[in-house]
C-alpha cells in the first residue's frame, strides 16, 4: 500500500516531473497574483490618462512599459488586464465545461435517440465558424463581461461534450456500473456519483486548454472593438494600438506577448495535467 | 417461496432476428435454500439472472413472457422506479469479477455507504458506522484501515468481500451470485464460499448460485438447475444429481469434472462440440448434435420437461425411455 498512501502527493509528483508544466504553472501563478493584486498596485482606473502619449518603455521611470497613444500607463493596463483576461478565460471555460459535461454525460449514458439529438445539435454548433458565432452573439446580447463569457462558453462546449460522451460510452457498460444498478441506484445517482468521477481526468485536461482558447477568443473580440468598453483586457490593448503599429509597435507588442505567454503556459499546464491524470502514461 | 420464477422467457431482438436467450425457465428458491444454476458459457445463466433483476439491456433484450414472483409480488412489468427500490433491498447480486465490479475512483467506505443511503435507511453518519460493521461481518482483515482504501489496493478476495458487504447491506431476502468465485484463487474461493454460506445461514437468505464449476455446486447447493441453450434441461436435489444424472448433458458435465487423486492416465472426458448459437438452434433437442444417446426422435421434436421422481425433472426422450 505504501506507494499509494498519499494519492494527492503522487499527483503533484507526476505533474512536477513535466518541467514545462511546472514552468507554465509558475508563470500562471505570477499572472494570477498580478491579477489579484491589481487594485493594490494601481488603485486608480487604469484607463485614466496619466502622462504624455506614446512614451517608449524605459523612457520615463514612472511608466516602465511606456504609455499608449492617449497617454495611459501600459503597465497599469497590463496588470488590470490580467484580471479581465483570466476572469473571462476561467469563467468561459467553466460555462463550456458545464454545458459540455451535462450534454455529453446524458448523451453517452442514455444513448439511442437522446444521443442522436444531442450530438446532431452539437454538430450544428460545430459547423458555424467559431469567431463569427462569438461576434454574432456578442453583437446581439451586447458587449458586457458576462455576455462575452456566455458567448465563448456557447461556442466552446462541443469538444468537451464529445469527449465526455466518449468516456461515458465506454464507462456505462463497465461492470461496476451494472453492480450499482443491481444495488438499486437510479440513473442520476449513477451518472453523477459513479461514472462522472471516472470520466473527469481527460475532461479536466481539455478544460484547461479551453481556458487558453477562451482567452484567445476574448482577445479577438476585444481587438475588433467589440469587447466590454469598461474593461482593460489585453486584446483591447492590442486593438487600441494597432493604428500606431508602424511607429509605436510596443503598444501592440507588450499585451500581445502577455497573451502569448499566458496561452502558452495554459497549454503547458494542460500537458502536465495530462501526464498526471492519464493512467496510461503513468509508468512512462 | 421467496423467489418463484415461472416460464420466464427473454428474447434478444437483433438485426439477425429474434433469439430466445431464456426459454420458459421455471425455478423457485425458498428461504435459506441455495439453488445452483449450472451450464456452459453462453447457455443463458447470466441472462436469466439479469432477467430476474430486470437489469437486461433493452434493447436488444426483453422479457417476453413469464413471471418473477419475489416475496409474492410479480416484478415483471412493475415500473422502473419500483425496481430501484426492490434492487439491493429485496434482491441483491454479486458479480463474477470483483476487481472490475467496484468503482475504481471511490473508497471502499464511500461505496458501501452509498448503498446504505441509496435506500434511505440510514443517514450519512450512521451509515459510516454500519459500513465498518459490515466489513467486519464479511471478514475483512483490518476493517477500519480498509475503509479508506481504493479497490486497486485490495486483493481479488478482499474486493469480493466488499462486493458481498454491499450486496447484503440492506438485508435482501434473495441473493444472486453470478460466478462469484470464478475469478479467485482456489484457496480464496473456499473462504468466499464459506462466507456466503455463513451469511446465508445467519440471515436465512435465499440464494441463486450461478456457476459452471460442479465442485462448487456440490459444496454449496441444495438443488441444481441445469441449463442448456436457454432452457432448463434438468432439475434435481444436489445429491441425486451427482449420483444419478438423468440428462446426458448433465452426465457429460459431471464426467468432465476432474477428480483430485484419480488416475491421471485416462484422458479427461469432454462433451464434443459446442453450445449451438442461439440464432441457429436445431429443430429438435438443442443438445442432440452432441448427445451420445441421440435417437431419431430427438432431431425431430423438442423434449418437454417431465417429472420422473418427486423433486426431479428432466427434458430428454432417452431419460424418459429409461
Amino acid at each position: 500500500m505504501d506507494r499509494f498512501e498519499f494519492p494527492h502527493l503522487e499527483f503533484v509528483a507526476r505533474f512536477a516531473r513535466n518541467r514545462g508544466a511546472l514552468l507554465g504553472a509558475g508563470l500562471i501563478l505570477l499572472v494570477a497574483l498580478m491579477a489579484v493584486l491589481a487594485p493594490l498596485l494601481y488603485p486608480t482606473d487604469p484607463l485614466r490618462i496619466v502622462g504624455a502619449p506614446e512614451l517608449w518603455p524605459g523612457e520615463d521611470p514612472d511608466f516602465p512599459l511606456g504609455t499608449d497613444s492617449l497617454g495611459r500607463d501600459i503597465l497599469a493596463m497590463i496588470v488590470h488586464g490580467a484580471r479581465a483576461t483570466l476572469l473571462i478565460g476561467l469563467c468561459a471555460s467553466a460555462v463550456a465545461t458545464l454545458i459540455g459535461v451535462s450534454v455529453g454525460a446524458v448523451a453517452g449514458y442514455f444513448g439511442g435517440w437522446v444521443d442522436e439529438i444531442l450530438m446532431r445539435a452539437a454538430e450544428l454548433f460545430q459547423t458555424i465558424p467559431n469567431l463569427i458565432f462569438v461576434l454574432t452573439i456578442v453583437v446581439i446580447l451586447g458587449s458586457t463581461l458576462s455576455n462575452i463569457v456566455i458567448a465563448i462558453g456557447i461556442v466552446s462546449w462541443t469538444s468537451i461534450a464529445r469527449l465526455t460522451r466518449a468516456e461515458f460510452l465506454t464507462l456505462r457498460d463497465r461492470e461496476f456500473v451494472q453492480a450499482c444498478r443491481a444495488m438499486g441506484m437510479g440513473n442520476g445517482r449513477i451518472i453523477v456519483g459513479e461514472i462522472l468521477p471516472n470520466a473527469l481526468p481527460p475532461v479536466i485536461v481539455l478544460s484547461s486548454l479551453v481556458v487558453a482558447g477562451a482567452i484567445l477568443f476574448e482577445s479577438a473580440v476585444s481587438f475588433l472593438g467589440l469587447g466590454d468598453p469598461n474593461l482593460a483586457s489585453w486584446g483591447r490593448l492590442v486593438g487600441d494600438g494597432r493604428l500606431l503599429i508602424r511607429s509605436s509597435w510596443y503598444i501592440c507588442a507588450i499585451p500581445g506577448v502577455a497573451i502569448m505567454v499566458t496561452v502558452l503556459c495554459l497549454n503547458l499546464i494542460g500537458d502536465g495535467l495530462n501526464d498526471a491524470l492519464n493512467p496510461k502514461l503513468r509508468d512512462r | 417461496m421467496i423467489l418463484d420464477v415461472r416460464d420466464l422467457s427473454t428474447t434478444l431482438f437483433t438485426r439477425r432476428g429474434e433469439m430466445k436467450a431464456v426459454d420458459g425457465l421455471s425455478l423457485s428458491v425458498d428461504a435459506g435454500e441455495t439453488v445452483a444454476l449450472v451450464g456452459e458459457s453462453g447457455c443463458g445463466k447470466s441472462l436469466s439472472a439479469l432477467s430476474i433483476m430486470r437489469l437486461l439491456p433493452d434493447p436488444p433484450a426483453r422479457i417476453v413472457a413469464g413471471e418473477v414472483r419475489l416475496n409474492g409480488r410479480n416484478v415483471v412489468g412493475v415500473p422502473e422506479e419500483t425496481m430501484l427500490d426492490i434492487r439491493g433491498k429485496e434482491i441483491g447480486m454479486i458479480f463474477q469479477d470483483p476487481m472490475s465490479s467496484l468503482n475504481p475512483v471511490a473508497t471502499i467506505e464511500k461505496q458501501i455507504t452509498e448503498v446504505l443511503t441509496t435506500h434511505g435507511e440510514l443517514r450519512a453518519k450512521a451509515a459510516r458506522a454500519r459500513t465498518r460493521e459490515l466489513l467486519e461481518l464479511v471478514g475483512m482483515p483490518d476493517a477500519t484501515r480498509r475503509l479508506e482504501a481504493y479497490p486497486h489496493q485490495l486483493s481479488g478476495g478482499m474486493c469480493q468481500r466488499v462486493m458481498i458487504a454491499m450486496a447484503i447491506a440492506c438485508s435482501p431476502s434473495v441473493l444472486i451470485a453470478d460466478e462469484p468465485t470464478t475469478a479467485l484463487d482456489v484457496t480464496v474461493q473456499a473462504q468466499v464460499l464459506a462466507l456466503l454460506k455463513r451469511l446465508q445461514a445467519d440471515r436465512g437468505m435465499a440464494m441463486i448460485f450461478i456457476t459452471h464449476d460442479l465442485g462448487v455446486v456440490a459444496e454449496t447447493a441444495d438443488r441444481v438447475v441445469v441449463m442448456y441453450a436457454g432452457r432448463k434441461v434438468e432439475e434435481a436435489p444436489v445429491d441425486d444429481l451427482f449420483e444419478a444424472p438423468l440428462h446426458p448433458y448433465t452426465a457429460g458435465l459431471i464426467a468432465a469434472t476432474p477428480i483430485p487423486g484419480a488416475e491421471r492416465a485416462a484422458r479427461l472426458a469432454d462433451i464434443p462440440g459446442m453450445v449451438p448459437p442461439l440464432s441457429d438452434l436445431p429443430r429438435g433437442c438443442a443438445f442432440a448434435p452432441r448427445c451420445p444417446k441421440v435417437m431419431e426422435r430427438c432431431r425431430r421434436e423438442r423434449p418437454q420437461l417431465t417429472e420422473p421422481a418427486a423433486g426431479r425433472s428432466v427434458a430428454c426422450f432417452a431419460a424418459e425411455k429409461g
